[in-house]
């Protein structure tokens, strides 16, 4: 599953009416289809991230973010409007559907200059969050062992229960559990394993809206549970299919802020 | 004439003022308390300077102004009030006209300056102060012109900015060995604001996935000044009875690039720059000015890469001085590395750094290691040192340097 779908920004309420529906599906197909829905050609949000700590103390970031996904390629670019010494920062992803490695660039006003990082850090929290790049990022359904272990109600919504392990080591996670609404494919709920086995992170949407004819995702909650430590993600102003041009997603665009 | 272009600015930005008027006016900035004690004087401040940097935005559909005003007070001189950067933008679809005194900022090195070159270095505090403070801005008019990832600009300086050098006196002013005291004339340092003695640089730019790629050249005059010597020698003793030094800037002409390139988890960066016309000090007795003319190599090759969270580079530069010399008092070629450690703790709210600049030739080596901690949001503490070590060169002639300091930082 697409996590920054599952974040939020668009996701199409209901297989039915393009006929993927299946009397069973396996794991991956449930995947799979998570992975392949439709999204929207371009989304754009302002973001605002509430980290609270162990002791109850909230730490607000807030953004302004557009997507914008053609030709396998997905652009995002994000504009840090505070705190005060993050002012001006931009971060700009290409996520390409081929698994190529993503293109990232950050742009500091203080050094008035756009550098291209690696993207091999996807394991770092984003900006003190609980979300790591790799949470906010592509994963590829093919990239894990995906199977279906039940089917239960949660908050009156019948899903898909689907347990992914990685094919490959080394990655952060040793597994997770995602609940996935079977009327329209949205993830509902995830838990993220650490690679002792034992549970890190519980992933849960709290809020979702139909705009623009689109779901979309509105509030989202990832708590880790071994630190005690959660981020809030809200979502506001949400604009979808309204036409992000390419060139947002510029150098001319990350030096100039949004 | 001047004065004129002053006018003419000031009264560019408030007719940018007034067209964006409907705009809300943007307001940040910070203020820092900065404490610094030498280690070989514990009992007395190296520096104690409290800043205030404000940043003034007004931005329209067409237009934009900033205006970045700066107080540095300080407790044993006079506070300095300047302004960094004021300037009008005017956006077209595919072209950016920025007029007005501004930081223009190019090349991918870190720390070096090979293809950065036109905006001045503030080297009032050596190589201490944060990136942008150490850039002075320039009076220019700059042209951008985008089509998709390309990038072609243009500048025009009219009004020569020379480096700033510390002051006489100050810790950081580099030693000059000259056998007796001088006599200094300034008469050809003051340049005349005409159109030979403005600058011109151009730059293509291109952000790919596969790369990123700058290629630059630019006229101008060089920012640190070449000295040029006058000895009066007595007949009689064949002593030397006097001596004139006259700094003065020279034209060079530079082309260049710079790329970066990402291989799997790594990023690999490169840049360099050939200058025709570079002045150096000589001590050749065919030289009776002291000045050599030369053409120069200023290149780099680094690295980034993170390593359980830590992110790591390394760069190696080295300068070439072709058809070298003797009596030159630079080396033929010098060689400086430089390496960055960071990394971030309790979810970015406590960073660890290490920077250093090591030089090869004379096994010197500035060291920087600093701990920044997030207070709240918008409100940060520095701790850190700046270690000087070896006898020699461009880091060990501070060896008696050494610092510790405290930076209180509130942004909003």
């Amino acid at each position: 599953m697409k996590t920054i779908k599952f974040l939020g920004l668009t996701v199409l309420l209901s297989m039915m009416s393009t006929g993927v529906i299946l009397a069973q599906k396996t794991g991956l197909q449930v995947m799979q289809t998570v992975y392949n829905l439709p999204s929207g050609e371009d989304t754009q949000a302002e973001l605002s991230m509430v980290l609270t700590n162990k002791q109850g103390e909230k730490r607000v970031r807030q953004l302004k973010q557009y997507i914008s996904e053609t030709g396998g390629v997905e652009k995002k670019i994000m504009y840090f409007v505070s705190p005060a010494d993050v002012k001006g920062t931009s971060f700009m992803n290409w996520s390409y559907s081929t698994g190529k490695e993503d293109d990232q660039w950050i742009y500091l006003p203080a050094l008035k200059r756009t550098k291209r990082i690696s993207s091999g850090s996807k394991g770092d929290y984003f900006m003190g969050s609980d979300f790591t790049y790799d949470d906010l990022g592509d994963r590829h359904p093919d990239q894990d062992t995906h199977k279906l272990v039940r089917e239960e109600t949660v908050a009156g919504k019948a899903c898909y229960v689907v347990e992914s392990k990685p094919k490959t080591s080394g990655h952060m996670y040793s597994k997770t559990i995602t609940w996935v609404m079977k009327d329209n494919f949205i993830g509902l709920k995830r838990e993220f394993y650490d690679p002792n086995g034992k549970l890190l992170k519980t992933l849960l949407v709290k809020n979702y809206q139909k705009i623009s004819g689109i779901w979309v995702i509105l509030e989202t909650e990832m708590k880790n549970v071994q630190k005690n430590h959660s981020t809030t993600i809200t979502l506001r102003n949400v604009k979808v299919n309204q036409g992000v041009p390419a060139s947002k997603f510029t150098e001319r665009s990350m030096t100039m802020g949004s | 004439m001047k004065r004129l272009l002053s006018y003419l600015l000031l009264g560019l930005v408030v007719s940018g003022m007034l067209s964006a008027q409907n705009n809300q006016l943007d307001i940040s900035g910070y203020v820092r308390n900065y404490t610094g004690l030498l280690t070989s004087d514990m009992d007395q401040f190296s520096i104690v300077q409290n800043t205030l940097n404000l940043n003034l935005e007004l931005r329209g559909e067409k237009t934009g102004l900033k205006v970045n005003p700066y107080l540095y007070q300080y407790f044993d001189q006079a506070p300095e009030l300047g302004l960094r950067e004021i300037y009008l933008d005017y956006y077209t679809d595919k072209l950016d006209v920025r007029i007005g005194k501004q930081q223009i900022i190019w090349g991918k090195a870190e720390g070096v300056f090979i293809t950065d070159i036109i905006s001045p270095k503030d080297l009032s505090e050596f190589l201490l102060r944060d990136f942008e403070e150490i850039r002075s801005g320039v009076t220019a008019v700059k042209l951008n012109y985008h089509t998709g990832i390309h990038t072609l600009e243009g500048v025009w300086v009219p009004v020569f900015t020379p480096t700033i050098m510390p002051a006489s006196g100050s810790i950081w002013a580099p030693s000059l060995n000259f056998p007796i005291p001088p006599v200094w004339d300034y008469s050809t340092a003051n340049k005349a604001f005409s159109v030979s003695n403005s600058e011109a640089f151009l730059r293509y730019s291109l952000m790919a996935s596969a790369f990123d790629l700058e290629l630059v050249g630019g006229s101008f005059l060089y920012d640190d000044p070449a000295m040029h010597l006058t000895r009066q020698v007595d007949p009689v003793t064949k002593q030397l009875k006097g001596l004139t030094v006259r700094p003065d800037y020279h034209r060079v002409n530079m082309a260049g690039g710079s790329f970066s390139l990402p291989l799997g988890d790594l990023v690999v960066r490169g840049e360099g720059a050939y200058y025709d016309g570079r002045y150096f000090q000589t001590t050749a007795p065919t030289s009776p000015d002291a000045t050599l003319e030369k053409n120069y190599l200023h290149y780099m090759a680094g690295v980034d890469y993170t390593l359980a969270g830590i992110k790591l580079s390394a760069q190696f530069i080295q300068e070439r001085i072709l058809d070298y010399e003797t009596g030159i008092q630079n080396e033929v070629v010098e060689t400086t590395m430089t390496f960055l450690a960071k990394k971030d703790f309790f979810r970015e709210k406590l960073w660890l750094e290490l920077f250093a600049y090591v030089g090869l030739n004379n096994e010197d080596a500035l060291i920087r290691p600093k701990l920044s901690y997030s207070i709240a949001d918008g409100m940060e503490l520095q701790a850190g040192a700046n270690i000087f070590t070896g006898i020699a060169g461009r880091f060990g002639q501070y060896d008696s340097n050494d610092m510790v300091f405290m930076k209180l930082k509130y942004s909003f």
